[in-house]
């Protein structure tokens, strides 16, 4: 295929770039001891991206014949010539950057396709038994097992070409246990970039599902709390949440374009000095982070971007067209889901560098306040970076002591206003956000993460 | 690819999978081309066009079953081994039926040949149409987001019960997205949406001139008010409050995991009295009409809700027999998914007051034209941001509020409808009107 795809590239017009993409995702779903879903989808095709008098223009095809693929770069070409007519900015040049060359294998010695699926259902299954029998007040449970694997080339006329090989399994867990009429919901789940036994060796399952019961059951009768500003301990999947939802996407360059809030604030304090927030395309400080990929789909290898050194915001995240408008090298965080979605800025993993301060020592400082823990059901953020999440788990912290479980909690607030209010960072780090996917017209797989941090923030209690 | 051959290659899916074991067995097939032109900040953003044909297999090994789908055709065969294969190692359920064939009333007005000629040049022109007129209408007005996309399609489903079926259709869609600004001042954005199944009905003008004289009255929104009582909901926020609710409650899948309230509230009062809402797959104009469901199964129109009183679940093949019940022709999705279950064109009916009689009613209120926020649909808690939202005084809009928070129960908000408007917008596949609820809490910020 890249071959193919080098020598359709050669003899096309202008810059063109060409991304073949075979997916295969695999989902086994259990509620109540009953199957609701075993599935494989393959979805395999190319898209084309052309450039013509300044304008892009896309064609996906799912036909591979060097005949079909050729009809789609004329599609492209046509559709940039179309869109050239009415487009008012063009696009001058695109950006450089580290063009990715050569074959990335599978970023694991053990393939998800050597575990047969009868394992996969044995282990789906029997983890939605053991949420069932974790306490008598569970009254339902949700499995669910997801694989992506992907296979990729892309090669564009201006000397990109490489291959890559990638698995992305995951596992999520809900529970939801009742008491008098009283009804909760825990939700436990893992998922990396790897194989099967990174995977299990991540988390164990059944650690996994005794956690979501644990918090289902937990929560029945607790109280909700006091609404109001706050000093918070967030755990590591917070800080993840925070920095990806209400920070990273303030700093995708389509949306500085668009008018976000970080425009013109590059070289300007945005948070505290304790806080250097970055995102990579590596697995920093630890290994198997979902949003690892060697390199982008527009064939830029995708390093390591600091958004914020120091409590200075230094960088945007950029495709080849922003980072040429900008002035600065592509960061490599151009990614399409799938091939019939064109490219567009995305992030990867998400995280806060871990700092110097122990866990315990964070806590210790606080009189009164809450450690929180996880994404609730719901959460929000717009490009002003005002955000509104609900936490999964939260905790009295009374004279440097956690104490009782509080529910129902909502943290509100300006995310670069809670980053300033940042007092104290953890040393320990943690990626925590691998399952499920970002949206911004197509998914994509992130990670998020970091250590503990202290800030201050709104807290909301039960409306 | 054609939709004759693409019945062919469903055919032959379902030779495959007898072959493989399967004992019963559904094939079904999608072939989409895709022309769409979309607007980003103010400017033509990508011309794009997309061609895919997806063949989904549903095998069946006594009472289990499995589901595999591709898009690459020459590995269709592969796909069909993989139906079987998962199916062979999944527990069984006796409730895996497949559907009998029903006699399938071919549908009008769900196919234009013309649109087999509509070109990329046309869609990049309708999208700069709808450009052209924002800012033909106000200088302070930005289109953000807009697309206008035409399809044209083909489905096929064949299954060893000797169901079989086809057809073809054509869709064009449309959405704009603006934003007002001036000086400092940035208004709420405004979504609207409309689409044709013909070339001749193409018209982008109405959702664009609504999406910006939405975004251009909310400039300037100040402090809201709290109170606890009457807010008046636009389509747009209808759809995000209480619809998602409905749909959740009416899914039979829900009622049988225990999940949905409605479970046994066939023949009750679910709603006031005003509200009655309709699911028609054969909608003269739908989006979503067509003659069969994903299944096979021929659509009709069904009274979900009459008269505040609930009429009937939404099924597919799998929850009818659950049930021992009806099949309501609700098997949905694509042939890169199993059946789900749910509405096609989804409409509540009219009410007889216009919507500014409703909002003449009131003397003090929250007019809320974007809700942003959740509805649980267990517990049928909400709570969200009014966007683009006006102060209602004394029978009018008094002005524009950002910030206001409201919340409550979609539950109590259903049974607290006091008026319906007799205008309706289309977003999607749904049809609404202009509601007004009682009871709501407003929580100025």
């Amino acid at each position: 295929m890249r071959v193919l795809l080098e020598r359709i590239a050669k003899r096309a017009e202008g810059f063109v770039e060409l991304r073949y993409h075979t997916r295969t995702t695999r989902r086994i779903s259990v509620r109540n001891g009953d199957l609701e879903e075993s599935s494989s989808v393959r979805l395999t095709g190319v898209g084309v991206r052309a450039l013509v008098d300044g304008t892009f223009g896309f064609a996906s095809t799912s036909d591979l014949s060097e005949e079909g693929i050729k009809k789609a770069v004329g599609a492209a070409q046509a559709a940039a010539k179309t869109a050239a007519k009415a487009k008012r900015e063009r696009i001058a040049r695109l950006a450089e950057g580290s063009c990715a060359k050569g074959t990335y294998p599978l970023p694991t010695d053990d393939p998800l396709g050597d575990h047969p699926l009868e394992e996969k259902l044995e282990l789906v299954l029997s983890l939605d038994a053991r949420v069932r029998n974790g306490a008598k007040e569970i009254v339902s449970s949700s499995i669910l097992f997801s694989e992506i694997e992907d296979e990729k080339v892309i090669v564009t006329s201006d000397g990109v070409s490489a291959q890559l090989f990638d698995s992305k399994p995951e596992i999520r867990v809900i529970a939801v246990a009742e008491r008098d009429g009283d009804q909760t919901m825990g939700f436990s789940s893992v998922g990396i970039t790897g194989g099967w036994s990174e995977l299990i060796g991540r988390r164990s399952p059944e650690e996994l599902a005794d956690s979501a019961s644990r918090r289902a059951v937990d929560q029945l009768g607790a109280p909700y709390p006091e609404g109001g500003s706050s000093v918070v301990v967030l755990n590591p999947e917070l800080v993840g949440i925070l920095t990806h939802e209400a920070i990273g996407h303030t700093v995708e360059a389509d949306l500085v374009l668009g008018g976000a809030v970080t425009a013109d604030k590059i070289g300007h304090r945005v948070a505290s000095e304790l806080v250097t927030l970055c995102d990579s395309g590596r697995s920093e400080y630890l290994p198997h982070a979902v949003g690892s990929l060697p390199f982008d789909d527009e064939g830029i290898i995708a390093g390591r971007t600091v958004i914020i050194d120091q409590g200075i915001l230094r960088s945007y995240l950029h495709n080849r067209e922003t980072a040429a408008r900008f002035g600065v090298e592509a960061t490599g965080n151009g990614r399409a889901f799938t091939y019939s979605d064109p490219p567009i800025i995305r992030m990867r993993n998400t995280y806060i560098e871990p700092g110097e301060t122990p866990f315990e020592e964070l806590i210790e400082g606080i009189e009164s306040g809450y450690y929180l823990s996880g994404l609730g059901m719901s959460g929000q953020a717009d490009s002003n970076a005002e955000f509104m999440f609900g936490v999964r788990e939260a905790r009295r912290i009374t004279n440097g002591r956690i104490g009782g479980l509080v529910r129902g909690v909502t943290i509100s607030g300006n995310a670069f206003q809670v980053l300033q209010s940042v007092d104290a960072v953890g040393d320990d780090f943690a990626w925590d956000n691998g399952s499920g996917y970002c949206g911004k017209g197509q998914p994509a797989k992130v990670d998020a993460g970091g250590p503990h941090i202290r800030c201050t923030l709104t807290i909301g209690g039960k409306q | 690819m054609n939709v004759e051959t693409l019945a062919e290659r469903c055919e032959d899916g379902l030779k495959h999978a007898k072959r493989f074991g399967a004992d019963r067995a559904e094939v079904y097939g999608e072939t989409t081309r895709r022309l769409a032109a979309t607007i980003e900040k103010d400017d033509l953003q990508l011309s794009e066009s997309h061609e895919e044909t997806m063949i989904g297999i549903r095998a069946f090994v006594g009472e289990r079953v499995g589901f595999a789908s591709t898009n690459d055709l020459s590995q269709l065969e592969d796909a069909c081994r993989d139906a079987v294969v998962l199916a062979k190692a999944s527990p069984g359920d006796p409730h895996n039926v497949l559907p009998e064939p029903a006699e399938i009333e071919p549908l009008d007005g769900i196919y234009d040949p013309a649109a087999d000629g509509f070109t990329e040049g046309e869609a990049v022109s309708a999208a700069i149409r709808m450009l052209e007129l924002a800012h033909s209408i106000d200088r302070r007005l930005i289109l953000g987001d807009a697309e206008f996309s035409a399809e044209v399609f083909g489905r096929a489903i064949v299954n060893t019960a000797g169901l079989k079926a086809s057809e073809q259709g054509s869709l064009f869609t449309y959405f704009a997205l603006a934003t007002a600004k001036e000086g400092e001042l940035v208004s709420n954005f405004d979504f609207q949406f409309d689409a044709s199944r013909f070339v001749s009905g193409i018209d982008v003008e109405p959702i664009t001139r609504r999406a910006c004289e939405n975004a251009l009255g909310s400039l300037g929104a100040g402090k809201g008010k709290s109170f606890n009582g009457t807010v008046v909901l636009s389509p747009n926020a209808a759809l995000d409050l209480i619809i998602g609710l409905i749909l959740f409650q009416m899914n039979a899948k829900n009622c049988l995991k225990e999940m949905s309230r409605w479970k046994e509230a066939i023949g009750e009062s679910v709603a006031a009295p005003l509200l009655t809402i309709v699911d028609d797959g054969r909608l003269s104009g739908g989006v979503a009409s067509s003659s069969f469901d994903r299944e096979g199964v021929p659509h009709r129109r069904l009274s979900l809700i009459e008269g505040g009183t609930l009429s009937s679940h939404m099924h597919n093949s799998y929850t009818a027999d659950a049930f021992n019940t009806g099949n309501t022709a609700h098997g949905s999705g694509s042939a890169r998914s199993l059946p789900g279950i749910g509405p096609t064109n989804l409409s509540i009916l009219p009410g007889e007051a216009t919507k500014e009689e409703l909002i003449g009613e009131v003397k003090e209120g929250l007019f809320v034209a974007r809700f942003s926020g959740n509805t649980n649909p267990i517990s049928g808690d909400f709570s969200g941001v009014a966007k683009a939202a006006y102060l209602i005084e004394n029978g009018r809009l008094s002005r524009p509020v950002a910030g206001s928070l409201i919340a409550g129960n979609a539950f109590d908000a259903l049974k607290g409808i006091s008026g319906i408007s007799e205008e309706r917008e289309r977003i999607y596949n749904f049809t609404l009107p202009y509601l007004r609820l009682e009871g709501v809490s407003v929580t100025a910020e």
